[in-house]
Formats: structure tokens, sequence, C-alpha cells
């Protein structure tokens, strides 16, 4: 553009436009690229500069408590697989991923069912279902802990009047009465995640399959069997890949309910990298845990982005 | 007629079953609110009766008062605000852009499009850390700017997506009409489809901010005493001296309202909204 060095005003005011000119024609050659590089930009700074900067995090020592970058090699990661802790979290990430997971499926592919057909009062029932995908985890975490805490909430109470004899369960801090309170917690949440994703799938079913195979004497079973299920695969394995993804990062329940414990019994893998790198400030540790669990992880992400990819381009 | 008497009585083995699961559901659904809902009005005293107080005799709202002032809750609730409104715009605005630049001039191809979408799905963890020691060393941790930057990205893949789907159902003539007037690409871009998409960008618009809204990981890592928001309020309810179940319930509720509201007004979008568009609700 022009600099406004030009002593006569008019000459600078005519290069001014041409330059004005030259811009608007340069930016209307270019609109395609003009519009995507904000947003390309921003993700290359916030996540792709990060995740570049930490290979080399993960491979010197970065750590609070010990000054200087040494490089380590794999030293990291090797302290990352020794640790028991670590270890343990991963099984403890699997088991409420998969409690978690399969509960919600059965419970909305159920729920799915009974809401198929149209009745009285269908939408508000929806309407009051989805109500807990809209709540901040965290804030899941605390209603359990509401309920579950011993002496307060009333979940002992009410067990003990439906089982008529006193029920005294310290949920947040016994085994397995954690997990399954941990698991409670999660399934509120998300049953109504799987329930919607089917609904909409059970909805897309040609009603003629049904009445063919009703004109051919199949069952109730046998119609579910052998129609619905087979048509709703692919919307089952979207559901189920999508709240995989989503339990493997638990953490907001976790850090209201258990805080981990007790000791470091409830650690997700998640939780466990947050108190390494966080609490303990064992950065370049903490670094290494979570490019393992990135990799762990991504076969599932690269698997689910080329299904969403194919769906929306067909 | 025994066939008959036969259906009959499966359809109502059927229909009961079905309200028994439908009621059952619902109940294990609302009985968290009422709980929550009583105890951030219930004195203190009723706290620890047996059986529980279902209804306090005498309501009280000092556990509101307390959590938004002695618990900071109103500077949460305000740093939350804020940094969902901007976010809630960056993204759009970011997202009406490149969805369109993907839909009418195919910007990218599948890669970019596989690239953003993977955005969505990266474990918070995993970036958590390096993200924290970029923004020590650029002045961004515990600033609002720095959450609204890595807010903004993540909730641009659903942005994107949204808006890449409805643009898809804009027609080109509408555009190639305005490019005949004269208006050039970023006219018609400006003036006839941005307008066509506002009820795709509100749709987008509130699903970005109920996602800045309950996002609590990046916001406990990233920020302490400045930028904190409503969420990370929470923390200070675990502490095991004092039993502060009014505070945390009544914070609990206010954190609600915008959740519940916005959640009933994006009750049409929701399967693309959950799914990124692969069903189409």
């Amino acid at each position: 553009m022009s600099g406004g060095i030009g002593a006569h005003g008019l000459a600078t005011r005519a290069a001014r436009r041409d330059g004005r000119a030259l811009l608007a024609t340069w930016s209307e050659q270019h609109i395609k690229w003009l519009l995507v590089a904000p947003a390309i930009v921003l993700i290359l700074a916030i996540t792709v500069y990060p995740l570049g900067y930490s290979v080399w995090v993960a491979f010197v020592n970065f750590d609070f408590l010990i000054p200087g970058h040494a490089f380590v090699g794999l030293g990291n990661f090797a302290a990352v697989l020794g640790d028991p802790v670590a270890l343990h979290s991963v099984v403890v990430t699997a088991i409420f991923t998969v409690a978690d997971v399969g509960i919600e499926f059965v419970l909305g592919l159920a729920l799915a069912l009974a809401l198929e057909k149209t009745f009285r009062g269908r939408g508000v029932l929806m309407a009051i279902f989805v109500v807990p995908l809209f709540i901040a985890p965290v804030i899941v975490g605390q209603f359990w802990s509401l309920l579950l805490q011993r002496p307060f909430g009333p979940m002992d109470y009410i067990l003990s009047v439906i089982l008529r004899h006193p029920v005294t369960i310290s949920w947040l801090t016994e085994f397995p009465w954690d997990f399954i309170g941990i698991i409670l917690a999660d399934v509120w949440q998300w049953t109504s995640f799987i329930l919607v994703i089917l609904l909409a799938g059970l909805a897309g079913i040609a009603s003629e399959l049904h009445e063919a195979a009703a004109i051919d004497g199949a069952g109730g079973w046998q119609n579910f069997r052998f129609i619905t299920l087979p048509q709703l695969v692919p919307m089952i394995l979207l559901a189920v890949t999508f709240r995989l993804l989503g339990a493997v990062n638990l953490f907001d329940t976790i850090f209201m309910m258990t805080g981990g414990g007790p000791g470091t019994s409830t650690y997700t893998t998640a939780y466990y990298l947050y108190q390494t790198g966080f609490q303990q400030f064992h950065l370049s540790q903490a670094t290494a845990g979570s490019w393992l669990f990135l990799i762990l992880v991504s076969v599932a992400i690269f698997l689910l982005v080329r299904r969403l990819l194919k769906v929306e381009e067909a | 007629m025994t066939r008959k008497r036969g259906l009959l009585f499966r359809w109502r083995r059927f229909g009961i079953g079905r309200s028994v699961l439908l009621g059952l559901f619902l109940l294990f659904v609302l009985f968290p609110f009422y709980w929550v809902a009583v105890t951030s009005i219930k004195p203190s005293s009723d706290y620890l009766a047996m059986p529980p107080v279902w209804f306090p005799a005498h309501p009280t709202i000092v556990h509101y008062v307390a959590a938004l002032f002695a618990y900071r809750g109103l500077a949460g609730l305000l740093n939350s605000l804020i940094v969902a409104v901007a976010t809630t715009v960056a993204s759009v605005a970011l997202g009406t852009c490149m969805g369109y630049s993907m839909v009418r001039f195919g910007t990218g191809g599948r890669d970019l499009a596989f690239w953003v979408l993977s955005q969505r799905f990266l474990p918070p963890i995993a970036v958590v850390l390096p993200i924290f020691l970029l923004y020590r060393s650029f002045g961004l941790y515990d600033t609002r700017f720095g959450l609204v930057l890595i807010y903004t990205v993540m909730t641009l893949p659903l942005s994107v997506w949204m808006m890449y789907a409805y643009f898809r159902q804009v027609p080109r003539a509408l555009e190639e009409a305005a490019l005949v007037d004269g208006c050039g690409w970023w006219g018609a871009f400006w003036r006839i489809a941005v307008p066509l998409a506002v009820p795709a960008i509100i749709a987008a618009a509130a699903f970005a901010f109920i996602g800045v809204w309950t996002e609590f990981f990046f916001a406990l890592n990233l920020t302490s005493r400045h930028a904190f928001t409503l969420p990370t309020v929470f923390r200070s309810f675990l502490s095991f001296q004092g039993a502060q179940y009014g505070e945390s319930s009544a914070l609990a509720v206010i954190s609600l309202v915008p959740s519940i509201v916005l959640g009933m007004l994006v009750q049409k979008h929701l399967v693309r909204g959950l799914t990124l568009g692969a069903v189409r609700g």
C-alpha cells in the first residue's frame, strides 16, 4: 500500500486508491484461503505448535523439581511405563470405559425402543431426558456426591427403605461402591446421548421393512433381531465410538467425587497425568505419558473421523 | 379368538414393561435435580436430619448469597459469561468463514476436513501440558484471553461442521445472481450467504456457548486467581473441613440455568450437534 511519503496530497490519495483496488482484487482472488486462514492459524498456534513443542519436552528433563533441560532419551517414557500407578490407571480407565459405555448402550437402546412409537407426552419425556447432556460434568460429579456422600446423602436411606434393613455404604470411599458411584454419575449424564442417536437411527428405518416382516409372520423379537438391529448397526457403532472417546477422558466426576482416592484406587489415566504434571510437577514424565495416551486413542479417533467424513460426503 | 387374546396380552405386557422402564428412568433423571434444588434452600440445621428433610419448613437463600460472594461464585460467573460470549462469537465467525469456503470453493478438500474434525477428539490431557507451558511463556496463563483462544479451537470443529452442512443446502444460484450484480465473492458471502445462514449460526452459537459453559479441565489447569470460571469454583467445596452442601447446591442451580435454557433452544439440532452431523436428525 501507499506509504504516505508523497508530499503531494492528491498523489498520495490516488496511490492509496490504487492500492485499495489492488488489495480488493487480490482478496477477491484469494477469498477461499482468506476465509480459512484465521481458523487454520489459530489451530496451528494453539494445538499443533504446543504438540510439536511437547515432543521436545517428552525427551528432555522438564521438571519443576529438577533444574535444567538435559536430554534424557526415552527416560521419561520409561518412567511412566515403570510407574505402577500409571498402569493401574490404564486398567481403571478401561474398567470405567467398558462399564460406562456398556450400561449406557443397553439402557439407551432399551429407551430408544420404548420411545420409538409416538405417544402422548413423548416430547416432554425427551426434553427432560436430554437435560443432563447440557450440564457441566463437574456439576454432575457435585450432584452425585451430594446424593451419595455420607452422612448427608439420601442414597443409603432410600436403599434402607426399599430393602427394609439398614444400609450403611460409604459410596465415595469404599471399594467397589466408589466405582459404582462414579459409573452411576456417568450413566446419568450420557445414556441420553446414545438414546438420541439411536432414536434418530430408528426413525430412519423404512417402515415398509417392518410391514413386510409382519406379513411374513415375524414376531416382535424376530422383527427386532432381523430388521431393526442390522439396520441400526451403523448408528450403534457411531454412538458407541463417540462415547468411548468421551469416556477414556474421564476426569471431572473423579475430581469431584473421589479425588482419585482412596489412595490412588480411582485414578483414571487423565487423572494420573494431571496429578503427575500439575500436582507433582513432573512435566516431562506427564508429557511422555500423554503422548502414549494420545497414540493409544488415535486409532479410534482416526476410524471415527473417517466415518464421519464418509457420511457427510454421501 | 385365542390368538387375538394372545396378541392383546403380549401388547399389554410390552406396554407395562415400557411404562416401567420410562418411569424409572424419569425418576433417575429427575431425582438429582430435586435433591440439589432442595439442598440449595435448606437451612444448615436440616442437613443431617434422619429421615432426610424432603422439603424444608423454612426455606432460605443464605446459601445463594454465600456461594456468590463468600465463595467468589459471582466472579466465576462473570468470567464464565465473558469467556463464553467471546468464544462463541469467535468460534462462529471463524466457523462460518471456513465452512463457507470449504463448501463453495472446496478449499483443502478431504484432508482439511479430516484435520479440522480430528481436533474435536484430541484428548484434553494430551494437549493441556504443552499449552500450559506455552501460556506461561507468553503471559496467557490465568487470562480470559488465553481461555478464549483454547476454547475457540475446542469448539471450532463443531461450528465449522454445522456451517458446512448448512451451506451445502444453500443453492449456488443465489450467490451467482449477486456475482452478476457485481457484488464479488465477498459481497455474495457477506450479503447473501451469511444472512441466509442465520438459523444455523444461532444453533452453532448455542452449542459453542454450552461447550464453554460446561468446560472444567482447561479452566482448572490454565487459570488460578483471576480468570477462573464458574465450574472451577466447585473446587472450593472439596475441602473436608466444612460441609458446604447448601452453597455448592446453590452454585450448581445457578450454573444450570443457562445450560437448560440453551439446551431447550437447540433441541431441534440436537442430533447434528451431538454427532457433528453424522446423523441427520
